[in-house]
């Protein structure tokens, strides 16, 4: 393999890995705040179908990343309604929650099948793109693939040292030492899952605005299931879910350069590559019971009390 | 009622506060003055209304009527940050902590001085707080390695922290070891002197006694009585105000003779517990002391089957440990009366007739199907016996106080006509008359059994067992008869792992 061909290849994994990323870090931000969502997959199409209809019409892009942000907002919010308000099981509402945005995007999307929108572009980002090997793979991608870089540490540097990412800690920790300090844990509940909302649909956008510049039924193809286990593979961390949403990134680019190439290897092996490595990875990073590493409260409903 | 005689105003006066919770009347009517620089004592059995009270102060539940007055001016708390504005604190018997954050952002939490947090400032005002109160701690430690003494430190510097006036304590050496307890009440009194008001929830009359300013005792939902401790003439005086009959704490226990062996253990290991050696012979209990963490709980669960021990051999009742827990008979056999009520012996959730069924169920068989009606008629007649309140059988065990579930647990377990009872720490919690019911019973079981007896509280030990093994470090380190006056005075020196009889005596592992 030539050395131009392994820089296009890792350029397209950093491509790749940026929608999951997007996912993964507002799936963290949800967890750490108590509130298991399986939803991301039904909230990324949602996301990407809101961001890809917005594009269209207002051939504005970035308005159109924003509405996909609202919309994930607004999928998370139904799971609200179901987990918090109601106090009903967070498993099964993030699972009605993937099917009914499944459904959803494809009932308004299938008109749209194959049609083009407006979207990001790639462009060198100023002197950083001439650096040797690492400007060719990160700095010469889209405005939303910059933004992913300084997320992760963002959302740990608000998790750590703000207060209102201890809040949510405390929630996601311990609802009952969060109430008897004087904090609002519905309240804080609300913010993370909604704030995670946000990042998970914009994950969504990130697909048909940047990295297909279209619309397609099923756009995501499981990359929502793939945040979900990548949270648990990151142990709750932003700086591993960079690591791992590369990771998959970067088997995902390779499978298709292989499809590309023509291998003897059938399709539906390379297709199912990245599925079988989130399956190895998990069954790894559980391996000698991270699942401790999970936020305390993590999917316990809140008592109705006070 | 005998006021304080102190001059000063009290910080907060409760007033006509009443509190009904479905058909009971938690609190009725109560009055009561908070002073500045005194340790006010609330002493009551359980479900007395004590805790019911102070959560009303702290702002967990609004009252049904009454007023809460500071500094003479009535306030509603709508919640705990209200109270905690207010000057009002509370550290509660399970703590408020997260496990997986530090001391620092433990104390910070909900009161954090700016949007964003600097680490070294939060935890240089910990460690600041710490010193002024004595209070040893390291403000970078994560709170789910600390010991219940310094999590309890966490709580204490969190109400400091934020400038409160009253601190309330909810029974607070309930989880600590006795030096643990010494330094607690050392902090208390400083904290007094510097003008802290602090109420203390308790069962405990020798605490109360010896750091109270005053007592307020409450039955019932009231208070029948506020008295200063100088003016209490002995722990069964105060005993007797607070049941409203005499208690005898000292328990009649005539010895009887000891029959054949009902638990034998050589050289067993397993876990931290080492090459322990045990017999417990039908009619007696032995008592097994220790402070908390040096294998007793290894010991009790290799002994009811929870734990396969390592190497050694143990026979339950003639059989070995495989024989016995293949198939353990419902029925004189072993009966485990658990130190965790709520999560080991029985069901949160579940009724007291389904709960009853969890030991028994084996007796309440046809084929495939429980005979429940059967069941539901043998449990409501056992908690009559037992005198659980209240006496009704379609009670969900979390429905039930500390004490009543105890009472469940055992009249569940004696039906089972054991002849090896293992109780760990079952008097914890209690109140006094409950303390004497289950002494009571336990004595009376010795006739048809034999008893481990793992306590925490040495006048528990002295009082019921015929003979005491000490463990320390995972090991039995002494067995003596209880009558044994010298072995019984060195019992302090062997908990703390020092055998010989030169070392210095810590007084606080001595019993009272």
């Amino acid at each position: 393999m030539t050395p131009e061909i392994l820089l296009s290849l890792l350029a397209a994994t950093v491509q790749a890995g940026t929608p999951i990323l997007y996912a993964t870090l507002g799936e963290i931000l949800t967890e750490k705040g108590g509130v298991i969502n399986l939803g991301v997959e039904g909230m990324m199409l949602v996301g990407a179908l809101a961001a890809f209809l917005t594009a269209l019409y207002t051939q504005s892009p970035v308005l159109a990343f924003a509405v996909g942000g609202l919309a994930g907002a607004a999928m998370a919010a139904l799971h609200g309604v179901v987990c918090l308000w109601f106090l009903g099981s967070q498993i099964v509402s993030g699972l009605a929650l993937t099917i009914f945005g499944t459904g959803l995007a494809d009932f308004f999307g299938t008109a749209y099948n194959g049609i083009q929108a407006p979207g990001f572009n790639k462009f060198s980002l100023t002197v950083l793109s001439d650096l040797p090997v690492l400007g060719p793979i990160f700095f010469r991608q889209d405005a939303l693939v910059y933004v992913s870089y300084v997320l992760p540490v963002s959302l740990w540097l608000f998790l750590r040292y703000t207060r209102w990412g201890l809040a949510i800690r405390t929630v996601g920790e311990s609802p009952a030492a969060a109430r008897a300090a004087g904090l609002r844990v519905q309240f804080w509940r609300w913010a993370a899952l909604l704030g995670g909302g946000v990042l998970i649909g914009m994950g969504g956008a990130y697909l048909s605005l940047a990295y297909t510049h279209l619309w397609t039924n099923g756009l995501t193809a499981g990359r929502g299931w793939i945040a979900v286990s990548l949270v648990i593979f990151a142990f709750w961390r932003p700086g591993r879910a960079m690591l791992g949403a590369y990771l998959f990134g970067g088997v995902m680019a390779f499978q298709l350069r292989l499809q590309a190439m023509g291998t003897v290897l059938p399709s539906s092996i390379l297709l199912m590559l990245p599925y079988t490595l989130t399956i190895i990875a998990l069954s790894m990073s559980s391996w000698r019971g991270n699942q401790s590493k999970a936020p305390a409260a993590l999917g316990r409903p809140l008592e109705p009390c006070e | 009622m005998s006021g304080p005689t102190s001059s000063a105003l009290p910080v907060v006066s409760l007033r006509k506060i009443t509190k009904i919770f479905g058909q009971v009347r938690a609190n009725s009517a109560i009055n009561l003055d908070i002073y500045p620089g005194r340790i006010k004592a609330l002493l009551g059995e359980n479900g007395a209304g004590k805790s019911t009270l102070m959560s009303i102060l702290a702002g967990h539940y609004l009252p049904d009527s009454g007023e809460i007055l500071i500094h003479g001016q009535a306030r509603a708390f709508g919640s705990t940050k209200d109270a905690i504005k207010a000057g009002i604190g509370m550290v509660y018997q399970h703590f408020m902590l997260v496990d997986a954050m530090t001391v620092a952002e433990n104390v910070f939490l909900g009161q954090e001085p700016s949007f964003f947090l600097s680490r070294r400032k939060l935890e240089e005002r910990v460690s600041e707080l710490a010193t002024t109160y004595g209070l040893d701690l390291n403000p970078r430690a994560q709170v789910g390695d600390l010991s219940m003494g310094e999590r309890q430190r966490v709580e204490i510097i969190k109400l400091l922290q934020r400038q409160s006036q009253v601190l309330i304590f909810d029974e607070p050496t309930a989880v600590l070891t006795p030096p643990e307890a010494e330094q607690l009440f050392v902090a208390l009194r400083t904290m007094a002197a510097q003008g802290k008001a602090i109420v203390y929830i308790s069962h405990k009359l020798g605490e109360v006694m010896a750091l109270a300013d005053e007592v307020a005792i409450l039955r019932k939902g009231q208070i029948i009585d506020e008295i200063a401790v100088q003016d209490v003439h002995s722990q069964a005086d105060l005993a007797q105000r607070m049941v409203g009959r005499e208690v005898l704490l000292q328990v009649e226990r005539t010895p009887l003779e000891p029959r054949q062996n009902v638990l034998r253990m050589q050289g067993v290991c397993s876990g931290m517990l080492r090459d322990a050696t045990l017999r417990v012979r039908k009619g007696e209990i032995v008592a097994v002391v220790g402070v908390a963490g040096n294998g007793q709980k290894e010991l009790v669960e290799t002994i009811c089957g929870l734990r396969t021990p390592d190497q050694g051999d143990i026979s339950i009742l003639g059989k070995t440990w495989k024989e016995f827990f293949h198939n353990p008979p419902w029925q004189g056999g072993l009966s485990y009366v658990p130190e965790d009520r709520m999560g080991l012996a029985t069901c949160s959730h579940m009724d007291l007739v389904d709960n009853f069924l969890l030991t028994t169920r084996q007796g309440y068989c046809a084929g495939i199907w429980l005979r429940r009606e059967q069941a539901r008629a043998k449990a409501q007649e056992l908690i009559e016996l037992f005198h659980v309140d209240p006496p009704d059988v379609r009670c969900l065990a979390r429905e039930l106080s500390g004490g009543n579930l105890q009472k469940m647990v055992l009249a569940r377990e004696f039906h089972r006509c054991p002849r090896l009872i293992v109780a760990e720490q079952p008097t914890q919690g209690l109140d006094v008359s409950a303390i004497e019911d289950v002494w009571a019973t336990l004595l009376a079981a010795r006739e048809e059994a034999g008893i481990v007896l793992v306590t925490g509280d040495l006048s528990e030990a002295l009082a019921l067992a015929d003979r005491i093994v000490v463990m320390f470090a995972g090991r039995i380190v002494a067995a003596f008869a209880a009558d044994d006056q010298e072995q019984v005075q060195r019992i302090g020196m062997m908990m703390a792992g020092m055998d010989t009889a030169d070392a210095p005596t810590d007084p606080a592992l001595l019993p009272a």
